[in-house]
């Protein structure tokens, strides 16, 4: 397994940590929204053709660019490095510094990066995005996907150079120059943050922001073009940590009394609750329209709780949160790795590394999620991070 | 009329390589209500004057012979404040600001003395004032009570995508985008005066129009006439407030001037 090796952009904001601003309360006086950027019907071009993964999409015209609100669309922001791989300029950081670093990147700014772990979910996400705007032409509920990254601006070049290369529909983007990005999440109204960083990403949970660490798959699965699958795990993901606290602390025994005990009491909700609220507030408007069946999202539950007993919990949570999860797999502690290769998703949720390790093995798409209990817990890191 | 007075606490600046920097009399002092005996109070601009201050000592700590420093004068053309040039010169020299020269006018003369000192930014709360100022081919940026008010290590100048000037036809317009690009460039050879960390200048754009590619073509421009960025936030119609709230720039440039939203 490759080492975790030490995140060129950590060295970069620890240096310049007495530049950074900390961010001061935002939101309270919004510009207005410019009026004349508002879009117009009836210059938009309505017939959105459905976008085939392998197509040129037709490049919209400026001036009729449609662009959501932030706080109406469901907003993805992804680190540079997990939407791409850049182990190459990471290793010319490390071993060069920061200067040659940079001017690496302008010298091969026309040399398109390669796909990170990220890359399929944002593509999922704008394929997503085309069923949505063929059945809802001028609504904003779609998904944005923002740019953010602490890369310093001197790479901005290559890396709209690579969006366009991959043919990717980012518009929005933050390049912080090594600041903290958290301030910036809230002023996108992010409802999830993807890294490389585990650092930030802990920043962003503890800011409320649903995020999750990315790595560099050695091996990718391949995994559905025309629907989008996010697979959770239950416990301090959807839920809160309150009942692995319990079986870390006193056992699988003490663990299952405690359910019991509880079954008819909620669990508290964990940091992706809101992303899962966030898909099904989108899948209803695909059933709304009769597409139940062929609905482009598909969610999974994939907990190590058991059907019989423990899960009736998770399950009685969810239904009281009025949430619905399409699949809910009870692996009562069975290894979760085959069957997420049966799932496929482009994304999948743990708070246990050794569960994310687990998955990577088989060539799962899966996600660090740091909270709880289980960090004080978790295996050595043997991935290494995205770049 | 225009009369200038040098400051004589201050070591003058080579006017031929220093950056003129202007900045209007009524940004930099408020009257005190009622006396006018007791001196005026600090205004808006003062955290810009104290930052590019700072700015002035670390490019003389890279290189003590350095030449290319922001040059500061005063401008005022209301004649009160001209009767009262003693207390004015005596306040800057109270609150430490080192401005090297007073340029005292008639209103219809401001432009003459814009032009006479060489200025290659004029600062100013007053809308007409930048745009006229504009108009007549002097980069100019309106400074208002949100921009950074903290003291600040750092000088953080934001560029909007209108920052470099379409070229449109007339005269006029022309030498007001070379008067606006040769600004530029040296905003940028200061910058490269300084690495990549710990810099005391930092340069940003947002682009709040237009999608990534009318952002890469901005930061194409500004790369070609030597400014390199070292932020980038393509809002792509996101409202601006609650990124310029946290971005704190001392300084915004864009073609003319612009209010800051919100």
């Amino acid at each position: 397994m490759v080492k975790m090796s030490l995140d060129p952009m950590q060295v970069m904001s620890g240096q310049v940590k007495e530049l950074k601003r900390s961010p001061s309360s935002n939101g309270d006086t919004r510009g207005s929204w410019e009026e004349k950027e508002e879009f117009d019907p009836n210059q938009l071009d309505l017939t959105v053709k459905p976008k085939t993964v392998t197509g040129r999409r037709a490049r919209k015209v400026e001036g009729a660019m449609f662009f959501p609100k932030p706080e109406n669309a469901v907003t993805v922001a992804v680190s540079s490095r997990v939407l791409f791989r850049t182990e190459r300029e990471q290793k010319v950081f490390e071993q060069k510094g920061v200067e040659e670093y940079l001017r690496y990147q302008i010298e091969h700014e026309n040399e398109p990066f390669a796909p990170g772990p990220a890359f399929a979910f944002v593509k999922a996400l704008e394929t997503v995005n085309s069923r949505l705007r063929e059945l809802y032409p001028q609504s904003e509920e779609l998904f944005d996907i923002v740019l953010v990254t602490y890369n310093h601006a001197h790479v901005g070049i290559r890396l709209i150079n690579t969006i366009n290369h991959h043919n990717l529909f980012i518009e929005r983007f933050c390049m912080t120059g090594g600041s903290s990005p958290i301030g910036y999440l809230k002023a996108w109204h992010t409802n999830l943050y993807l890294s490389a960083d585990a650092e930030k990403v802990r920043e962003a949970l503890g800011e409320g922001i649903a995020a999750a660490t990315m790595f560099m798959l050695e091996k990718m699965t391949e995994v559905s073009e025309s629907q989008l699958r996010v697979a959770f795990d239950g416990d301090a993901v959807l839920f809160s940590d309150e009942s692995e606290r319990i079986f870390k602390t006193h056992g699988l025994d003490k663990f299952f009394e405690h359910e019991k005990e509880n079954e008819d009491r909620l669990l508290d909700h964990g940091p992706l609750k809101g992303f899962l609220e966030a898909l099904g507030k989108l899948q209803k408007k695909f059933y709304a329209k009769g597409q139940r069946l062929d609905c482009p999202i598909r969610t999974y539950l994939v907990t190590a709780r058991s059907a019989a007993s423990s899960g009736i919990r998770a399950l009685k949570t969810l239904r009281a949160w009025g949430l619905e999860i399409d699949e809910a797999l009870f692996l009562a502690g069975a290894p979760k790795g085959p069957m997420l290769e049966k799932i496929r998703p482009h994304i999948y949720f743990d708070d246990q590394m050794f569960h994310v390790e687990g998955a990577a093995e088989m060539g799962t798409i899966a996600a660090h999620v740091p909270y709880g209990i289980a960090q004080k817990y978790n295996s050595q890191h043997k991935m290494s991070t995205g770049k | 009329m225009v009369s200038t007075v040098q400051n004589t606490d201050v070591k003058q600046k080579d006017v031929g390589q220093a950056v003129v920097v202007a900045v209007s009399f009524a940004a930099v002092f408020e009257a005190e209500p009622g006396d006018a005996r007791s001196g005026y109070r600090l205004g808006v601009a003062l955290p810009l004057l104290q930052v590019l201050q700072k700015v002035n000592e670390r490019l003389l700590e890279e290189n003590p012979a350095e030449h290319q420093l922001f040059d500061i004068i005063l401008i005022t053309t209301d004649s009160w404040q001209q009767q009262q040039s003693f207390s004015i010169i005596n306040s800057t020299r109270r609150h430490g600001l080192e401005v090297s020269r007073f340029c005292f006018s008639k209103e219809e003369d401001f432009i003459e003395s814009l032009m006479q000192n060489n200025v290659q930014l004029f600062l100013t709360t007053d809308g007409n004032e930048a745009l006229q100022a504009t108009q007549q081919g002097v980069p100019s940026a309106l400074l208002d009570k949100n921009l950074a008010s903290c003291p600040s290590e750092q000088l953080r100048v934001l560029f909007c995508e209108d920052a470099i000037i379409q070229p449109h036809a007339g005269s006029t317009a022309a030498s007001k985008k070379s008067a606006q690009q040769s600004f530029l460039a040296q905003l940028g050879q200061i910058r490269q005066k300084f690495g990549m960390f710990n810099s005391p200048v930092c340069f940003t754009l947002v682009t709040s129009r237009g999608g990534k590619d009318s952002c890469c073509s901005t930061l194409k421009s500004l790369r070609a006439l030597g400014v390199s960025v070292d932020e980038a936030y393509c809002l792509g119609g996101a409202p601006r407030g609650p990124f310029l709230s946290l971005l704190r720039p001392h300084l915004l440039l864009s073609d003319g001037f612009t209010q800051l939203d919100g």
